[in-house]
């Protein structure tokens, strides 16, 4: 069985131990894993053929994405599905599409120019984001018109509602449909902070991750929820996050990555006596 | 010299042909629809015996086929045969049974039939089914009855991907199995791998008792965990630390029935767990964990072991665990659980306990099993997977609609 992690080299201080772990278990089961850092190849597009059973796309790199792009277009097998990957990496469309499926996410507002979002400022703070942004790079709280006056220009604004936090933030995590919830206190400053603690999904929490996972379409996944005086609010949806916190998350994802590359490479797969 | 291998399935391709025509055997297979059509057709199959990483593939060439539904057919191959083995699953051996009576009855000579079958009482089950079906003054004791402890796990069959490619079973390397050398006749058939014993109920005990229940252990906790594989279940340290412990107990149990020597050593079950984790056999846990009703019968893996060690004065807590883990399982192709949950909501739990298990819930060892499936079904519903056995924690709590009500109607 072959495997390819589409994958983007992290500075040496953010290395999660997930990623390592489930490449190496999968080296352990006999797959043949290769990682491709498109950032750090020259890539000539007539070369890109599918030559593995199974394409995990890992990283959210604009060139990461066209290189999954190009292969899912040859009939590539891909994880996430690149399509459901695109839909969340815009958050203008992945948030329309959690809007529209009943998933509670912030008042959300579109413009071309930060000084717009003013009037808006009278009914409280607004966070702003890069709309094909990940990893908190580029987030702006905006309290006032000098914040506004800070904020780049030439780039569309993608801005929502902020939401006053009360208690731990919520991370759930999704593994081939399977949730896991882990409570963070917010900002981060440590990994043993990131790792947070495990909690039981309560069934309100699961139907918003559900909602999620239908519209978006995506089989790995991270939810950023925020719980407020009015309920929980999604504020960031993450194609394959890294899943810290999770108990044993490496194992569960290489588990279910090889569930899924043995289907496709066995398709007459059968349990039978 | 000609076995005929009734089942054509994983166990009777992917352990009894190979070994059968590796020691020179010509080996007629009784199967059904396309394996039948596939051997048929190549004559030959492939094994794949995999161990971690490494494999070596094993073409198994010569072979012939009958359908089973040609019963003219399988009678025939049963008379003309030196050998007669079962590979079908113990619930099917009523269905060959008829067939195999015949062919039997126009012998001229007395043969072996070995039931290879992983049940306690293969040979003498099969012998009971044969005799109802033959002449009353037919001389059924002049043939030989045995089971067959098997030690290789077959986890797969795999279809050929082309038209020229064989069928592959994949399984582990292990290539002994055991039979009870009282119960057949002479001469004993010579298979390479075969250890006939005088201790065949112990031995079948040991198997059982030890390496059984840890696989189905591994299994139930596995599924409850949310995992695909039996290898990746066993790398979860918290499922690895309660599959040993529940080992131990079967051992502990049989220590104290049939003596320390065939009990085995920690050793022993250090290398069976290991076993386990052989990624090469890819062993979906919901095929190890099939039919949990069989499973849970009062003689068998779990129960069975967990019996035994509580004869010992052992208080079987990890058994226990495992057998709640079972009663949990919950596969909808699988008709087993669904008759086992049908049973838990329509009946109850005491009910099920004591039908299925021979144990009374308000005592001993069913007190035990009936906490541990109380704890977990407070938190269980379908899809759902534990994070912790020891903090019972969940992924996420039902609904109260999505509460399955099996404990006590």
């Amino acid at each position: 069985m072959r495997l390819a992690f589409l994958i983007a080299r992290q500075p040496r201080s953010w290395v999660s131990p997930v990623m390592p772990e489930v490449v190496r278990l999968l080296r352990e089961w006999g797959v043949e894993v290769t990682l491709i850092h498109p950032e750090e190849e020259l890539v000539n597009l007539r070369d890109v053929h599918v030559e593995h059973d199974l394409y995990v796309l890992k990283s959210g790199t604009e060139l990461a994405l066209g290189v999954a792009g190009a292969l899912d277009a040859l009939g590539a097998a891909v994880v996430n599905p690149y399509a459901a990957t695109l839909r969340c990496r815009d958050k203008v469309v992945a948030t329309r599409l959690l809007q529209a499926a009943g998933v509670p996410v912030p008042e959300t507002f579109l413009s071309a120019h930060p000084a717009r979002l003013a009037p808006l400022l009278d009914a409280g703070p607004l966070v702003v984001k890069p709309s094909r942004g990940s990893g908190g790079r580029g987030v702006h709280v905006v309290r006032g018109p000098d914040d506004l006056r800070r904020l780049p220009t030439g780039e569309p604004v993608f801005a929502q509602r902020y939401q006053e936090r009360k208690g731990r933030d919520r991370k759930i995590y999704c593994i081939g449909g399977q949730l896991f919830g882990v409570k963070r206190v917010w900002p981060v400053r440590t990994y043993e902070e990131k790792l947070g603690e495990p909690f039981t999904v309560e069934p309100a929490l699961r139907d918003v991750a559900l909602r999620c996972a239908s519209a978006l379409g995506l089989e790995l996944f991270g939810l950023d929820v925020v719980e407020t005086a009015g309920g929980p609010y999604v504020v960031d949806v993450n194609a394959f996050p890294g899943f810290k916190g999770v108990p044993d998350a490496a194992l569960r994802l290489a588990d279910y990555i090889y569930a899924v590359a043995h289907r496709g490479a066995v398709p007459a797969f059968e349990v039978t006596r | 010299m000609r076995a005929v291998v009734i089942g054509a399935g994983r166990i009777g391709c992917g352990f009894v042909g190979q070994l059968l025509r590796e020691s020179g055997w010509e080996v007629v297979f009784v199967g059904r629809g396309r394996v039948v059509d596939l051997l048929r057709r190549h004559r030959r199959y492939v094994v794949r015996l995999a161990d971690g990483a490494h494999h070596e593939d094993v073409v198994v060439e010569g072979v012939t086929a009958v359908p089973f539904a040609d019963a003219e057919a399988t009678a025939d191959a049963v008379t003309s045969a030196d050998l007669v083995a079962t590979a079908v699953g113990a619930h099917n051996l009523a269905t060959v049974a008829p067939l195999i009576a015949i062919g039997l009855a126009r012998r001229s000579v007395p043969t072996n039939v070995v039931a290879f079958e992983n049940l306690l009482v293969a040979g003498s089950h099969l012998r009971n089914l044969v005799a109802v079906r033959v002449a009353s003054d037919f001389p059924l004791d002049d043939h030989g009855f045995s089971g067959a402890v098997v030690s290789r796990v077959v986890s797969q069959r795999r279809w050929p991907a082309g038209p020229g490619d064989p069928l592959v079973f994949v399984g582990d390397r292990e290539s002994t199995f055991s039979v009870d050398r009282g119960a057949l006749r002479h001469p004993l058939p010579a298979v390479a791998g075969m250890v006939a014993t005088d201790d065949y109920e112990a031995q079948l005990a040991r198997k059982l008792y030890t390496y059984s229940a840890g696989h189905a252990a591994c299994a139930y906790l596995g599924y409850l965990k949310g995992y695909h594989y039996i290898h990746t279940a066993i790398r979860d340290p918290e499922i690895r630390a309660i599959v040993r412990a529940a080992m131990a107990e079967g051992q502990r149990g049989l220590a104290a029935r049939y003596g320390p020597t065939l009990a085995g050593t920690e050793a022993d079950l250090d290398a069976l767990v290991e076993r386990f984790a052989n990624a090469g056999v890819a062993d979906p846990i919901l095929r190890v964990a099939r039919d949990p009703r069989r499973k849970l019968a009062s003689e068998d893996r779990l129960v069975g072991a967990a019996r035994l060690a509580a004869a010992s004065g052992l208080a079987p807590a990890k058994l226990a665990l495992a057998a709640a883990a079972a009663m949990v399982f919950c596969d909808p192709a699988d008709p087993s659980c669904a008759a086992l949950h049908r049973e838990l909501a329509a009946q109850g739990l005491a009910h099920v306990l004591e039908s299925i298990c021979g144990l009374h819930c308000d005592e001993g060892l069913g007190k035990l099993v009936a906490e541990e499936f109380e704890a977990l079904v407070a938190g269980w519903a379908e899809g759902n997977s534990l994070l912790s056995f020891e903090r019972r924690l969940w992924a996420w709590a039902a609904s109260s609609g999505e509460m399955v009500a099996t404990a006590d109607a």
